[in-house]
């Protein structure tokens, strides 16, 4: 049984449509990675399953599940309630999301404290149990200074201590780790990965890094002009990709075994803005399978892997 | 053969008060003992992680932090020796692409201005500033109708491209890039980078590429130095430091990249570093990499090691890694 199921999803700002109809679902303790490029809708999925779209922005149509209950139904407290026990999220710039006037350990303890209703003092233990927990060194002491005393890496940390204090079910973790270093990235995922199994958590992990999926998700939903355009298990994604954009964007991953200064495969055109979109099949004007019959919005189609193209890639097994 | 750029022992020490009341002046050695060369049309890579120094060298190159010692040297002529005239002179061949193309243009100026700018500083006629205008627009794959837009009315890429033809317009030998695809669409990057290679190859351009995104590097560079709190602890030829990395810094940067394929997972070997980069206020004793180092020995925190090396081209900063290997490592023989 599914533990989070998006059905139909669209999200409007005035007229101008920004995500299209995205059906998603994740199981209990699944990781199920969204990917797409800037303005594919992705963050605004995730931002709508936690119930924080910016004013302006209209859920439009659809239905979002959380755990057999539409979330549509709950009142502001229940959401909220819900947001500190079995829904968290983790942002992409710990720097900016975290109160710069408050002291960490705090703001890790704050959700034990308003939704567990533990004392201070004992939310102030576990912080500082789950600071050490999530690898920041010198828990005690660190748990009393400030974010801007801490370094990008850490502060992430905090965000993920944070997030996991409360044991969520569900975590939506939006470009965890493309403000940090590659060698603090590598020990945040391999952390967040091990965390999420110890305590059962599933997690959507929103990303634009085809690296970071291929090593962590378990399920894909490639994301193109606010739709998804592919969706399946991640081994079948990488190995036999349908859709023409999935296909071009693995291939424009320079790999580590290329020969240097080979000309890199690019996909043409531009990643188009929501004003912008054609009609039809939205990356029609940059693919190379597109004729009239694109004209005419693809719907997303197959049992297991689904791709929305009327040209899909065929591969014989 | 002359170095078109050759840096020799650069260090730049910023100082600063620490934090609260009554702080202390520190001096921050952001870089500290850099030491390379650039030859006509070959790309070095300054790659390491954020903090290192990597930007910083490639300002003062640009005269744009200052140099507390050590010697820049372009064209074989020292930048700190020279007048302002002639150093403006020499900056014409000496350019800059910057990873945000969206601070990096002026919002109020048409393409064709911001293309034209450096052509009117320079008393070009208005009838060449036009020509060259078209002529570059047409170099980095701009669509003419594109010259009376404003940055605002412009994808990412193609504000990269108007970044790329400026800095191209006075047709100089070293285009310093600092990060210049890491802002952009995975989608876009590549298209950037084969105009970057496409550019080299036709106008013999030499690039420093500062970058921390080794899979791009290993694209584009010739040479690569690794840098790490304000020094270079690993420079070689990039084939060499790709396939052999001999630094630990160098191996865990290396195997920390997430491969884009799925049936690779758990099968290498992936050295997870403990804790961060230290405070660059504070740097350790002896070897800067120390405090994360999985192969350090007692001696590392003592003294710094030197930058040796190893073959001609090819240089190590570290002694441990040095003595670990068994076999010698031979020159491929071409």
């Amino acid at each position: 049984m599914s533990l989070l199921v998006i059905e139909d999803l669209a999200i409007r700002a005035g007229d101008l449509s920004l995500v299209d109809g995205v059906s998603l679902a994740v199981a209990e303790g699944e990781v199920v990675a969204l990917v797409g490029e800037s303005g594919s809708g992705k963050s605004l999925t995730a931002l709508s399953i936690m119930g924080l779209l910016a004013d302006g922005l209209d859920l439009y149509r659809g239905n979002i599940q959380f755990d057999g209950v539409d979330l549509a139904t709950l009142s502001q407290s229940q959401m909220r309630s819900l947001r500190g026990s079995d829904l968290a999220m983790i942002f992409q710039e710990p720097v900016s999301s975290l109160n710069p006037l408050a002291p960490v350990g705090a703001q890790v303890a704050e959700s034990l404290i308003v939704h567990a209703h533990a004392s201070p003092k004992e939310a102030a233990r576990q912080a500082v149990a789950m600071l050490e927990r999530v690898g920041i060194p010198e828990p005690q002491r660190r748990a009393m200074q400030l974010p801007t005393e801490l370094s990008g890496g850490m502060c992430q940390r905090v965000m993920i201590a944070a997030a996991l204090i409360s044991r969520p079910r569900l975590l939506i973790a939006d470009e965890p780790t493309t403000a940090l270093d590659v060698t603090i990235q590598a020990q945040i995922l391999a952390l967040m990965s091990d965390l999420a199994t110890e305590v059962g958590t599933a997690m959507l992990l929103i990303t634009h890094d085809m690296g970071v999926v291929a090593e962590r998700a378990d399920k894909v939903c490639v994301m193109y002009g606010g739709r998804i355009v592919e969706q399946g298990d991640v081994f079948e994604i990488f190995a036999r990709p349908k859709h023409p954009y999935t296909s071009m964007l693995l291939k424009t991953i320079p790999q580590l075994d290329d020969p240097p200064k080979k000309e890199l495969f690019a996909i043409s055109g531009n990643v188009p803005s929501p004003s912008d979109w054609p009609s039809g099949c939205r990356f029609r004007p940059r693919c190379d399978r597109a004729d009239k019959t694109c004209s005419t919005s693809p719907e997303l189609s197959g049992k297991g892997h689904r791709v929305a193209c009327h040209h899909a890639l065929s591969h014989i097994t | 053969m002359s170095a078109l750029l050759q840096v020799s022992d650069l260090e730049v020490h910023f100082p600063v008060r620490t934090a609260g009341l009554g702080g202390k002046r520190v001096l921050v050695k952001a870089v500290d003992g850099v030491s390379f060369t650039i030859e006509p049309n070959e790309t070095l890579a300054l790659v390491g992680e954020s903090g290192c120094g990597k930007t910083t060298t490639g300002n003062a190159i640009l005269g744009l932090a200052p140099v507390t010692s050590g010697t820049i040297e372009f064209q074989g002529r020292n930048l700190a020796a020279l007048n302002t005239q002639e150093r403006r002179k020499l900056w014409r061949e000496l350019q800059v692409v910057f990873q945000d193309p969206v601070s990096a243009l002026n919002p109020r100026q048409t393409v064709a201005q911001s293309i034209a700018e450096p052509l009117q500083i320079n008393g070009y006629s208005r009838i060449d500033i036009i020509k060259r205008v078209n002529e570059l627009l047409e170099l980095v794959g701009l669509n003419q109708e594109l010259s009376q837009r404003r940055p605002g009315a412009l994808s990412g890429g193609q504000r990269q491209r108007v970044v790329i033809a400026r800095a191209l317009a006075l047709s100089p030998k070293l285009v310093v890039c600092d990060e210049p695809v890491s802002a952009l669409d995975v989608s876009i990057q590549s298209q950037i980078l084969n105009l970057l290679m496409k550019l080299q190859r036709e106008l013999g351009l030499s690039y420093l590429f500062i970058a921390h995104d080794l899979s791009v590097v290993r694209h584009i560079a010739d040479r690569v130095a690794v840098m790490y709190l304000g020094i270079v602890v690993e420079q070689g030829p990039a084939e060499r430091i790709f396939s052999q990395p001999q630094h630990p810094y160098t191996q865990a940067l290396l195997s920390a990249i997430p491969l884009p394929d799925p049936s690779l997972r758990n099968t290498r070997k992936q050295i997870l570093l403990e804790g961060d980069l230290p405070s660059p206020l504070n740097p350790p004793l002896g070897c800067p990499f120390v405090t994360r180092c999985p192969i350090a020995e007692p001696a590392c925190s003592v003294t710094r090691p030197s930058l040796q090396a190893i073959e001609p081209l090819y240089f190590l900063r570290c002694p441990v890694s040095a003595s670990q290997r068994s076999v010698p490592v031979k020159l491929p023989i071409s």
